[in-house]
């Protein structure tokens, strides 16, 4: 734990959040990125991004193909150090106040209070409860009496527990692919991170899945705060609270979801979410 | 000529150009076709001509092995064991002298005054020697009694054989010429049996004068040679006691006994010896070929599977670009030596390395160390590890490369290391591809022969495993050594042809037997990653 800056640990965060709720209901902002630029190589991908995102809230990305929503995403538990060529060119993310850029920061503890879930599933080739517990183990947590715990938790927190209950044995690949996201979803929860990055996570499944995967984000969203990239702006309207507008790399404009939906500022974003293109 | 309508769209007779009414399309079809085929047919063809020039071999040493019992060689086998072990008393006996007269010399003596020391002792020994003089003469004799009958016997059948053929090609006159007179094997051996009276009373002289001998056996205040000499004591007083045991099995061995085709299969899957072109019996066993394979095969794969998977751990998951683009060739590389050369440094420069290293002063309290021998089981697995290493590192890292990314992505964004995500994640999902990696390099290792044949020493003989790892740095010969060295010697259809064919056989279903593994290990590979 001492690895990370002293400020970003998993109980201050807790901690200051509970507190928080308790003394007012406006939610402060977790997330804050500010000037953002970001590049692959020498193509620019992020231009200037500015946001806000506010503890326990759902926020939802939109826009076009390659508009560098999954990318922004992506740098908020610098999962885009995996690739070589990526590199940021100006501006900082802060998470609870950290830098999460700065050098003294560990990758590895900051991935631990920022989950992520993918837009294939992806659930590991072992069994279902060695699915959830796996970010228990690397952690070097053995007990049984810990791990059972926590998985159970953590498939109910994904209401995937009673599917599954009596087959924890099996391979997390025999399951449906809306059963199989659930499970990615418990998985990430149990490290239990205060933030859960969702990248086009419905976009593979079928709408009764999909439905199932939205519900699940509504229960969750009472612990976790949420940023969830979608294509389907049906989804952003029912899940989010608050939604960002990319293009080409841009941040057009971030409102309330009823507000980028029923009025948009900007002529692009009325352009894109009536469908005269993207 | 048939009037092509420009506007009519819908004439859907073929426009394809044909050359003897097929296209080419067709032609194509016929060709990729035609290749797959030839592939197969000659796979089949060099499994028939195997199995046919193999198939006989079995059948004709089971007839060796039976003229064998039958012109008594396999009864004067039987007393040559006996004298065998009195040979190995005898140098026993010669190496206490041999100590006495180092230490001797040690002590700063001169050599007239060690050869006047020793000479007080001579009696003993020689006395000890002409004890085995008619035993030695028994063997030889016997030895060669045999030998004729046998020479007599094939002799015969060749005649035999000869005037059969004259007669197929119509000359009568010239078959009936042919003397062939019959030889009665039985009654060549009555001669041999007739004699073993002179057997028991050699016996019966070993158990009267050995006793008084050893009596007058010198005795030494040097405890390291007094010890050696109660040992001789020892050894001597077991060696009379054997005496019963050949008696009674020279009573027991029965020459008729049949042998069957079970037993020649057995002489030679667990046969221990592979002598050929002996003036007495030529025996082919392969258990030393192929336990020499199997040693070698496990030296290579025991240096090079911890190499070739950790470099393809690294290049795949941890090595920046730049390295991949240097590592990754360069191992591949190695698999472009030509293996004479390998071999060629693995006796110029390998083997003298290895030998002298275990020179060193400070390996000295290694048992088998320093070693005698500069071209061993180990120097030819080092090298054939050489070769093995590009085979594994190539597929492992296939079967690394196939591990989704998502994998990787999804443990890392759970906050594990890049280590940890490597040995829980990747590494098992890649398993059963590594494996087989791991399978196809020990194809690679236990088909290779040129290295084995300069390197490894040629030693026919079942590796001692009983010297534990010392049994590493043993001379061995391998299957795939034995066929390259011999068969450009050989006869066309002669019965060593024929054992080199089954021993060819062998490696052939050995090397099927592991691809077909590696196979079924990646296709359970590609169910599991659903």
């Amino acid at each position: 734990m001492s690895l990370v800056t002293d400020k970003l640990t998993t109980k201050s965060l807790i901690e200051t959040g509970e507190l928080y709720s308790e003394m007012t209901e406006i939610n402060r902002s977790l997330i804050n990125i500010s000037n953002f630029d970001f590049f692959y190589g020498e193509k620019q991908a992020l231009f200037d991004v500015n946001m806000d995102i506010k503890e326990r809230e759902v926020t939802a990305f939109i826009g076009p193909s390659g508009c560098g929503k999954s990318t922004l995403l992506r740098c908020i538990n610098r999962m885009n150090d995996l690739i070589d060529v990526a590199r940021i060119g100006s501006g900082k993310i802060t998470v609870n106040g950290v830098d999460i850029y700065d050098d003294r920061v560990d990758t590895i503890e900051l991935r631990k209070r920022v989950g992520m879930v993918f837009q294939k599933s992806n659930p590991f080739p072992k069994s279902i409860y060695e699915n959830v517990v796996y970010g228990l183990r690397i952690q070097g947590i053995s007990r049984k009496s810990k791990l059972d715990e926590s998985v159970e938790r953590c498939l109910k927190g994904a209401a995937l527990w009673e599917e599954v209950k009596d087959r924890l044995d099996t391979s997390g690949l025999s399951l449906s692919g809306g059963q199989q996201q659930r499970l990615c979803i418990a998985r990430a929860l149990a490290v239990e991170p205060d933030i859960l990055l969702m990248d086009e996570p419905c976009s593979a499944l079928d709408p009764v899945a999909t439905a199932k995967v939205e519900e699940l984000i509504h229960t969750l969203k009472d612990r976790y705060t949420i940023v969830i990239v979608t294509h389907n702006m049906q989804q952003a309207a029912r899940v989010s609270e608050k939604t960002a507008f990319f293009y080409l790399g841009k941040l057009i404009e971030m409102n309330a979801t009823d507000q980028i939906f029923m009025s948009p500022e900007k002529e692009q974003t009325e352009a894109y979410i009536s469908g005269r293109f993207g | 000529m048939n009037e092509v309508d420009p506007d009519n769209r819908y004439d859907l007779n073929s426009s394809r150009k044909s050359f003897l009414g097929i296209t080419w399309e067709q032609a194509l079809k016929g060709l990729f076709g035609g290749n797959a085929l030839v592939s197969i047919v000659v796979l089949g063809l060099i499994t028939l001509f195997l199995f046919k020039e193999g198939v006989g071999f079995f059948g004709q040493y089971r007839e060796s092995l039976s003229l064998h019992r039958q012109s008594g060689l396999e009864y004067v086998e039987l007393i040559r064991e006996e004298l065998d072990s009195f040979s190995a008393l005898e140098k026993y006996l010669n190496s206490i002298r041999s100590m006495q007269s180092e230490q001797l010399t040690a002590e700063g003596m001169e050599f007239k005054e060690i050869k006047a020391t020793l000479r007080e002792d001579e009696e003993f020994f020689y006395d000890f020697e002409d004890l085995g003089y008619p035993l030695r003469e028994y063997v030889l004799d016997s030895n060669e009694v045999a030998i004729a009958a046998r020479d007599r016997y094939e002799e015969m059948l060749n005649l035999r054989v000869h005037r059969s053929n004259l007669i197929e090609i119509g000359k009568t006159q010239e078959a009936e010429a042919l003397v062939i007179n019959d030889v009665d094997l039985e009654q060549l051996f009555e001669l041999l049996k007739s004699k073993e009276t002179d057997f028991i009373e050699i016996n019966r002289k070993f158990r009267q004068s050995i006793p008084n001998i050893i009596e007058q056996a010198p005795l030494y205040e040097n405890t390291e040679l007094a010890a050696k000499m109660s040992r001789f004591r020892e050894l001597s007083a077991m060696f009379l006691e054997e005496l019963p045991g050949y008696e009674a099995s020279l009573l027991s061995w029965d020459r008729k006994k049949p042998i069957g085709i079970g037993e020649s299969f057995t002489a030679f899957v667990f046969g221990n010896k592979w002598v050929t072109n002996s003036s007495i019996q030529d025996w082919y066993g392969i258990a030393p070929l192929f336990l020499g394979s199997l040693l070698i095969s496990l030296i290579a794969m025991i240096i090079a599977i911890p190499l070739g998977v950790g470099a393809a751990i690294y290049v795949n998951q941890v090595a920046t670009p730049i390295e991949q683009t240097i590592i990754k060739p360069y191992i591949e590389f190695i698999s472009a030596i030509p293996s004479v050369v390998i071999g060629f440094f693995g006796i110029a420069v390998f083997g003298t390395l290895v030998r002298e290293v275990s020179g060193w002063e400070a390996l000295s309290w290694i048992s088998f160390f320093p070693m005698s021998e500069r071209l061993t089981g180990f120097t030819a697995g080092g090298l054939l590890a050489l070769m093995a290493i590009p085979t594994i590192f190539t597929l492992a890292e296939d079967a690394l490369n196939n591990v989704p990314l998502s994998y990787k992505e999804a443990s890392m964004a759970m906050g594990s290391t890049r280590l940890q995500t490597i040995i829980r994640i990747i590494v098992p999902t890649a398993l059963s591809g590594i494996i087989s990696a791991v399978l196809l390099g020990f194809g690679r290792v236990i088909g290779e022969t040129m290295v084995v044949l300069l390197c490894a020493g040629n030693r026919i003989e079942i590796p001692r495993f009983s010297e534990g790892l010392g049994v590493v740095f043993e001379p061995v010969h391998t299957m795939t050594g034995i066929i390259a060295q011999e068969l450009g010697e050989v006869v066309n259809g002669s019965i060593h042809y024929r054992a080199l064919f089954v021993v060819g056989l062998t490696l052939f279903v050995i090397s099927l037997l592991i691809n077909y593994m590696a196979q079924k290990i990646v296709i359970k590979f590609q169910i599991s990653r659903g």
